[in-house]
């Protein structure tokens, strides 16, 4: 398989680590926030892709991870190597909790639910002046990597590429594992999942949570990257970048969130140049996925290449390289 | 360890004003096989809802080896050892057959999303012996060779029986079939019943069976109740179940009782 997913992701991470060699400030920046968007929908795919949660609360995550890191240096003065994991986590905190209400509606509630609380996490950056600094937002410290001989952009892109990485392997090996399962069998049939003794509101809140992870962390990265948090970062459309993401590389797959958010922001950043066709062509993109190709880019790339399968079970082993279709099984007696 | 498995008492249980259950009294013994008839509309479906926790009934209790199930939680209720499957087919349908039945073993394992996304020496161990004992369960039923087909690609049929390997994997105690022959050709219902007999026999796994197939139920049951309009209206052996009085009539209607009589 010598197109198989390991190998592809192999040759983009060798050539991900050697851009800030070539690239100018621009392209490291841009480079920078395609890891971030990797993973806020690596996140977000494990909440809707898997477990079937139609929330739209992931760019109110973003900024709650974006805020909670900045706002930690500002006020109580913690350095950034605290304060941005600690947002990762309150991220996390506030995305289980969430979870709740998702106990009790489904589909179209759930969004809309979701939607009202992105709002409201909106209204409190805007109007909480006090702590948040209202609408004009606010500066974060500059990030310094000091001891070390390297620059901040170079610094921080190598810290968000290594986290990709990390936080990539360990999506992968949650969702082929009892939990992914679990995940799946939520989404498909929760009262089958029920009565296989699969408690809905703990994989539900499991699921809100590790995508709260994901995106407060992306947010603590986003906000290091700006050097600066204001509301308007993390608002609707925000939001729909995200479910872009996911439907561009395809839901229910960590490979397809991975290619739907490189070319989700590299698509935007090269119709940066020319303004007013930036939103027609990114809703034509969107209503062309949804319309012709439901299952996102990894559909396509399943049917030409081998090995870009995401079974839900670590594959044992080479004797499933070839799957068995009819393959005669002497063993079968009772048939 | 007591004979005595499922014990329901005089549950009462309506929806509204419509009053479904109407003081339903059984008792299940392990292990056999037990079948639960009745004409439509007589509450078998919503009594088997009851005793899986999904609805909760206003009066009356039910005991899983003498521990009171009414007020849990569904998922509590399976991780007391009842299995069930429904009277539609629920496999996962994003998942393969393998990992279907993978699922059913939830309650038997124990890695959590941590030890699973740091790969773990345990969790590796745990998802290999999963995988390992779902093979031997699509062995037990004869569907070895699907075991990589996505669900959805099975026929009717056959999700069935992934269905029921799926629930007696977790090691269940006793488990509830929800009208597991419907659509079943006269060679499928032949393996269906030699199916339920082995999982009897050789799992020694109580059975619950709704079905409106009376040649299956008259075969392969120990012992068979008979609801009608929320009551019980007869149990015991499936001959004497099927000379009662009452219950020919719940079936056909006095009018067509005096013809059988008469005939």
């Amino acid at each position: 398989m010598p197109f198989g997913r390991r190998n592809v992701f192999l040759a983009l991470l060798a050539i991900g680590a050697i851009i800030p060699a070539f690239a100018n400030g621009y392209q490291l920046f841009v480079g920078n926030l395609v890891t971030i968007y990797i993973l806020l929908a690596i996140g977000l795919n494990i909440l809707v892709g898997y477990a079937g949660q139609l929330a739209f609360a992931n760019a109110a995550m973003f900024g709650i991870g974006a805020y909670a890191t900045g706002l930690l240096q500002v006020h109580l003065g913690w350095p950034f190597w605290i304060a941005f994991p600690s947002g990762g986590l309150v991220a996390a905190a506030v995305g289980t909790l969430l979870a709740l209400p998702a106990l009790r509606m489904s589909g179209l509630y759930l969004a809309l639910s979701t939607l009202a609380f992105a709002q409201a996490t909106q209204w409190v950056f805007l109007h909480w002046e006090r702590v948040t600094f209202g609408a004009g937002g606010f500066k974060t410290p500059q990030l310094s990597f000091a001891p070390l001989p390297i620059s901040k952009p170079i610094g921080l892109y190598y810290v968000s590429l290594g986290l990709v990485v990390l936080l990539y392997v360990f999506a992968r090996h949650v969702v082929t594992s009892r939990t992914g399962r679990a995940f799946v069998a939520v989404r498909d049939g929760e009262i089958a999942a029920e009565s296989l003794g699969i408690d809905l509101l703990r994989y539900k809140a499991l699921a809100f949570g590790i995508s709260g992870f994901y995106a407060g962390i992306a947010g603590g990265l986003y906000s290091a990257l700006l050097n600066f948090v204001a509301p308007e970062g993390y608002d609707l459309f925000q939001m729909i970048i995200h479910k872009a993401t996911i439907v561009v590389g395809g839901m229910g797959s960590i490979a397809g969130s991975v290619i739907g958010a490189a070319i989700i922001i590299l698509v935007l950043e090269l119709l940066r140049e020319v303004k007013g066709l930036q939103e027609i062509a990114f809703g034509a993109l969107l209503v062309g996925f949804v319309l012709f190709m439901r299952g996102g880019l990894i559909t396509v790339l399943r049917r030409y290449l081998r090995g870009w399968e995401e079974p839900l079970r670590i594959k044992g082993g080479e004797s499933t390289e070839t799957p068995p279709r009819a393959a005669p099984q002497p063993s079968v007696v009772d048939k | 360890m007591s004979a005595l498995l499922l014990s329901v008492q005089d549950l009462h249980l309506s929806f509204g004003g419509v009053r479904v259950l109407q003081g339903v009294s059984f008792d299940v013994r392990r292990p056999e096989i037990r079948g639960l008839i009745g004409p439509n509309g007589a509450g078998k479906t919503t009594l088997l809802n009851a005793i899986c926790g999904i609805y909760r009934p206003q009066q009356g209790s039910i005991r899983l080896d003498g521990t009171s199930v009414i007020g849990r939680k569904p998922s509590d209720i399976a991780q007391m050892g009842l299995g069930r499957t429904f009277q539609s087919s629920q496999l996962f349908k994003g998942m393969t057959v393998l990992e279907n039945l993978m699922t059913g073993l939830h309650r038997q394992t124990t890695t959590g999303f941590l030890s699973a996304g740091f790969c773990l020496r345990r969790g590796r161990d745990e998802e290999a012996r999963t995988e390992e004992e779902a093979r031997r369960a699509l062995h037990f039923v004869g569907m070895s060779e699907f075991a990589d087909r996505p669900a959805t690609a099975l026929s009717f049929g056959q999700q069935r029986v992934v269905e029921i390997a799926r629930t007696l994997i977790g090691d269940p105690k006793i488990v509830l079939l929800d009208e597991p022959a419907v659509g079943l050709s006269i060679n499928r219902l032949a393996e269906l019943d030699a199916l339920l007999r082995r999982i009897r026999d050789q799992k020694g796994v109580t059975l619950i069976l709704i079905e409106h197939v009376i040649r299956l139920v008259m075969d392969v049951c120990d012992r068979v109740t008979v609801l009608d309009s929320g009551r019980v209206i007869a149990d015991g052996a499936p001959v004497a179940v099927r000379n009662d009085q009452a219950v020919i009539e719940a079936y056909l209607g006095k009018e067509l009782r005096a013809r059988h009589s008469a005939s």
